[in-house]
């Protein structure tokens, strides 16, 4: 019995991303009841639900941009809410890509990718440049690196605020709606970045409403619903035969 | 394209006095400032070789009073700007005590007059120490004006939307640096003009100080009143003096924050 139980931790890694009975209120409303979800290295995982569901508190949680209010946030070994963690080295294993790109404006796109990697991570100038511009030919506009963010479109910005996420070289990315607040016709570009970083193997967990993305893209579809994970499995079974009629509802309204 | 709504243009600082800070966009050769700074220069010029007798006199009489006014103005500026950034940051902070201090001070310097303050700082610290006029111009001034400007840094590091600060607390900048490489660099913007501002009426209101016998502009041009009875012609190219100068000010402000507009896309 004990034999097996210890196999079969030592069989199963260590989950990156360990979520453990989370709560979280907002006044007394609670965003986020009793949420537990491990996401083990290299995997992806779509979270999608009704908006209200709870799953961008869920995913800003992990980077404790929200502070929960119980239960804990394990990101690879160290516990995010714990005083003895640097929570801003915790972060800079955690690129993270908001819905409104957040690039700085007073900065190049160039500038925008070398600023954390030269004051946090110390590379040289040359070397943070050279970096930022090979990732900046990943997502498909080196030819910009030297114009300030107002002069791109949406899709173009969201595809820099990618690369100055992976400047840090994280291991994890977080994405919260990368393509909400985009024009329809630049939906494709930013998820063609994505669907790329997942090949890759970058272990990714991404807030979307995009289900073509999701159902190419996902190694576990989760549906969150009013603060709780309702139902979670391989997007293909989910998509198909949902169990849950709150999944089946929302399926039937964005579908 | 979208429309940020981080960055943009200081609408919600509002300011009640000081020199008008001319647009930066303005480039016609006939605008409100170019009339006033051609006029009061020629009125000057004028004035001056029309009858070099009192008004050429009154003008040579001054320029030792304007150094001494430039003097205390660039030393408040000195000590009333970081004082206004700790205070704007203090009224901003989580830390209770911090904000109380802050906010307490604004409170306070915000309510007694100017006036009251520089004689109330003169007379109360020569009970513990001898202290020159300017000394406790500087020192009034600067209290003073950090409490106002306390507001405009407020207002515009507030204005800076919270998406900036959470992009880079998620790359794993701290607090600080988050301030020092995002949020304060935007917010300079914003905070500029009003800030340039405070520093002309800054300048406006070292003229308080005469009344300490500190030999500024308008001391001096009391003193020559005193003796000569010139009231008219001399408060005449005192004011004169005072607008050429806040003119030129609120010019180079204006400059600065077109500088500031590099990133605008515009």
């Amino acid at each position: 019995m004990t034999e097996s139980s210890t196999a079969a931790t030592q069989d199963a890694p260590a989950p990156i991303i360990a979520i453990s009975n989370v709560w979280k209120y907002f006044g007394s409303l609670p965003a986020l009841q009793d949420v537990s979800l491990d996401v083990a290295s290299g995997e992806r995982v779509v979270i999608i639900g009704p908006s209200g569901s709870g799953k961008s508190t869920l995913l800003r949680s992990i980077n404790r941009l929200e502070e929960i209010d119980q239960g804990s946030i394990v990101v690879k070994g160290q516990n995010i809410m714990s005083p003895d963690n640097d929570i801003n080295l915790v972060r800079q294993n955690l690129g993270m890509v908001f819905q409104q790109f957040n690039l700085f404006p007073h900065k190049t796109v160039l500038e925008n990718l070398t600023l954390a990697p030269i004051k946090l991570r110390k590379l040289s100038r040359e070397e943070a440049e050279s970096r930022a511009l090979g990732l900046l030919k990943k997502v498909g506009i080196s030819d910009k690196a030297n114009v300030y963010p107002a002069m791109l479109s949406g899709g173009q910005q969201q595809r820099v605020a990618i690369a100055r996420a992976l400047a840090m070289q994280p291991d994890i990315m977080l994405f919260d709606e990368p393509t909400s607040a985009l024009d329809p016709e630049m939906v494709g570009e930013v998820l063609d970045v994505m669907v790329k970083l997942a090949e890759e193997g970058m272990t990714m967990v991404c807030v979307t409403h995009e289900m073509g993305f999701a159902r190419t893209v996902a190694d576990r579809l989760i549906f969150m619903d009013q603060g709780q994970i309702v139902e979670q499995g391989r997007p293909e079974t989910l998509f198909t035969t949902p169990r849950h009629p709150r999944l089946r509802q929302f399926l039937n309204q964005i579908l | 394209m979208h429309d940020k709504k981080d960055g943009s243009k200081g609408n919600i600082i509002m300011v009640t006095e000081g020199a008008s800070i001319p647009d930066p966009r303005e480039w016609r050769l006939i605008n409100a400032w170019s009339i006033a700074l051609v006029g009061a220069v020629s009125t000057l010029f004028a004035l001056c070789l029309l009858w070099p007798e009192p008004y050429l006199r009154i003008l040579l009489y001054l320029p030792d009073g304007v150094l001494i006014t430039f003097k205390i103005t660039v030393l408040s500026i000195c000590c009333a700007v970081p004082l206004g950034l700790l205070t704007g940051l203090g009224r901003i902070s989580n830390n209770r005590l911090i904000n109380l201090v802050a906010s307490t001070y604004v409170e306070v310097i915000r309510g007694i007059p100017l006036l009251v303050q520089i004689f109330y700082i003169y007379y109360a610290l020569s009970r513990f120490v001898q202290v020159s006029g300017v000394t406790s111009a500087v020192v009034a001034i600067s209290f003073c004006y950090g409490a106002y400007m306390g507001e405009v840094f407020r207002a515009g590091i507030t204005a800076i939307s919270k998406g900036q600060s959470e992009a880079a607390r998620s790359l794993g900048f701290n607090g600080f640096q988050t301030m020092r490489y995002v949020v304060l660099p935007q917010a300079m913007r914003t905070i500029l003009p009003p800030v340039g501002n405070e520093c002309i009426a800054m300048l406006k209101d070292t003229s308080l100080v005469s009344i300490m016998a500190v030999p500024d502009i308008m001391q001096r041009a009391r003193s020559f009143v005193g003796t000569t009875y010139l009231y008219f012609e001399t408060y005449t190219v005192v004011a004169l003096i005072y607008l050429v100068i806040t003119l030129i000010l609120s010019k180079t402000v204006s400059i600065m924050e077109a500088r500031l507009n590099y990133y605008d896309g515009k």
